[in-house]
């Protein structure tokens, strides 16, 4: 059966960036969520391609069912028929470093090409311009969980050479490094932008362009990226969201609070 | 015999008058969910300062407290108003130097106050490895360590117990006696309230201690545990309590929009916080009306 894909003009990038996050979800897996995007890609997946996905938060909901939208990993709305309310240490030590969690979803304000994420400072450490959240539990997830997907703008002062602080560890200085440094998990495996979709490649351990979302090309990816992109020589164009994804995407946010109804 | 019911009831403001300056406090809730705003507001009317405040991820109870300039420092892994943006007061008091952060993760601070309450020195966790959070410090002299361990040569991350002078936890009920119940997601409140030297537990209801006794399974923290009672309805608002009350996002977003300038937030400060004498008072001013209809709709929990 051929899936019923969308045209270019019936979607808008955030609506895309939620079907490339939910795709990741695989039925049964267990996955550390935050707010934004990563928690529409998770609703998203639960109601099509993996309805037995166990969506974790941090805060201590587990196996989640929110039917609404949230404002925090602390919200109520995610207890929402959860099989269980813990904690921290539940959750971040007992079931994310004791090895349980599949697949975890990060923000990052600059990602380095080896997939090192910032999200504590811009600016330098003693003189910061600005402060951002801090690790939260984003440094645990890119520890310990077994792959790890990214979502974020793509701009040359995100995507940059050196980060001006390292939250999380992505790959480090390279091949080997997340083995030498003593970490469990597997390290970042897909970053998703509203340009293109990149993955690492196998050896090198760099980011590599892996699709471009339709109308982007690949000189428009690498004009907006502060580092040397891998770029192999086919790079195709961005799986699209099917109809039944768009329609389900505006009932899970029909008030647009993470995906504004109009760009 | 039975004995006489202990009573560790005290009012917020004489809680709050507990707390010296420059006290250390661990500081409860998760996010939006049961932080002690009430406690946060008494802090700044009393103009307490120079506090440290330990715990994973607060924030706007603590923005509220580092505007006021009640906390000159924090350990901690997390400081956002989630889903509407960046904490608008901590961006200047950081570039002006009065704020500093000693940065941790989530597990590690959760793990820290477990040390503390276990009575260890430290912990050990693999998170941290290979990064800036190890390498780069603000103000303690030692905040993390990389050991071999002694039995398999794995690489851990140590990271020192805390154990605060003060815990301040917000908490659904509780009975005079200090035996507390949470429902919903316990953050690190768990650990935290074990880890101070003094625990002070905000309750949404004080119930008979039979209430209690009666389901002893759902109590998270036992007496034994707890120095002081504090009776105090709506004590997250305009954050949520689990089963209580939902956020006022309205509010939220209204002090995250106003404190983007020093003029706002000292708006905010003296509309919502000094204009008052005490926690009724700000409730009354904002009214049975808007608090009525932020009351969860049962069975669901917000």
């Amino acid at each position: 059966m051929t899936k019923d894909y969308a045209k270019p003009d019936e979607f808008t990038t955030l609506e895309l960036m939620a079907v490339c996050g939910s795709r990741q979800i695989q039925n049964g897996n267990v996955v550390f969520i935050g707010t934004g995007l990563p928690l529409i890609a998770a609703m998203l997946a639960k109601k099509t391609h993996a309805p037995a996905a166990k969506i974790v938060y941090e805060a201590g909901f587990i196996d989640s069912n929110a039917k609404e939208i949230a404002c925090s990993i602390a919200d109520s709305r995610l207890g929402y028929r959860a099989s269980a309310a813990i904690g921290l240490i539940e959750t971040l030590g007992l079931m994310l470093q004791g090895g349980h969690v599949d697949l975890g979803f990060v923000g990052a304000a600059q990602i380095d090409e080896y997939g090192n994420i910032n999200t504590t400072y811009i600016g330098s450490f003693d003189k910061p311009t600005v402060r951002l959240p801090g690790s939260g539990g984003g440094n645990d997830i890119i520890s310990s969980a077994k792959r790890i997907v990214a979502i974020m703008t793509h701009e040359k002062r995100k995507m940059v050479k050196k980060l001006d602080y390292l939250t999380s560890p992505g790959f480090l200085d390279g091949p080997g490094a997340r083995e030498k440094a003593g970490l469990l998990g597997g390290g970042p495996s897909l970053v998703v932008t509203n340009l293109c979709q990149m993955d690492f490649d196998p050896e090198k351990k760099r980011i590599r362009l892996a699709t471009v979302h339709p109308g982007v090309t690949v000189e428009q990816v690498l004009e907006n990226s502060g580092f040397g992109l891998i770029v192999p020589k086919q790079v195709p164009t961005t799986e699209l969201p099917t109809h039944e994804q768009l329609k389900l995407l505006k009932t899970i946010d029909p008030d647009g609070i993470y995906i504004p109804r109009t760009e | 015999m039975e004995a006489p019911l202990e009573d560790k009831r005290i009012t917020l403001k004489e809680a709050v008058e507990l707390v010296p300056d420059g006290g250390h406090l661990f500081w409860g809730g998760f996010g939006f969910q049961r932080p002690p705003m009430a406690f946060a507001y008494e802090l700044v009317r009393q103009k307490k300062r120079n506090l440290t405040i330990y715990t994973c991820g607060s924030e706007m109870d603590i923005d509220i407290l580092s505007g006021a300039r009640v906390v000159s420092r924090y350990e901690m892994a997390f400081y956002a108003i989630e889903g509407i943006g960046l904490a608008p007061n901590i961006q200047r008091r950081v570039r002006d130097g009065s704020i500093e952060i000693e940065d941790y993760t989530n597990l590690a601070m959760a793990l820290r106050f477990l040390g503390g309450a276990l009575g260890v020195p430290f912990m050990p966790l693999k998170s941290m490895l290979g990064t800036d959070l190890l390498a780069k410090k603000k103000f303690r002299t030692k905040k993390a360590e990389v050991m071999d361990c002694p039995f398999t040569g794995e690489k851990v991350v140590l990271v020192p117990s805390v154990k605060p002078d003060f815990s301040i936890i917000h908490a659904q009920r509780a009975d005079q006696e200090g035996n507390v119940q949470i429902d919903g997601i316990r953050g690190e409140d768990i650990e935290g309230a074990r880890a101070g030297k003094k625990v002070i537990v905000l309750a949404e209801e004080i119930v008979d201690t039979e209430f209690i006794r009666a389901q002893p399974d759902q109590t998270v923290i036992p007496n034994i545990y707890v120095t002081h009672v504090v009776e105090c309805p709506w004590g997250s608002y305009p954050m949520m309590v689990y089963n209580y009350y939902d956020y006022d996002i309205e509010h939220i977003r209204m002090y995250y929009e106003q404190c983007k300038t020093e003029e706002g937030w000292q708006k905010y400060c003296s509309d919502y916080i000094t204009a008052f004498n005490d926690h009724n008072e700000f409730l009354e001013n904002v009214g049975i009306v808007r608090l009525t209809r932020l009351k969860a709709r049962k069975p669901l929990p917000y």
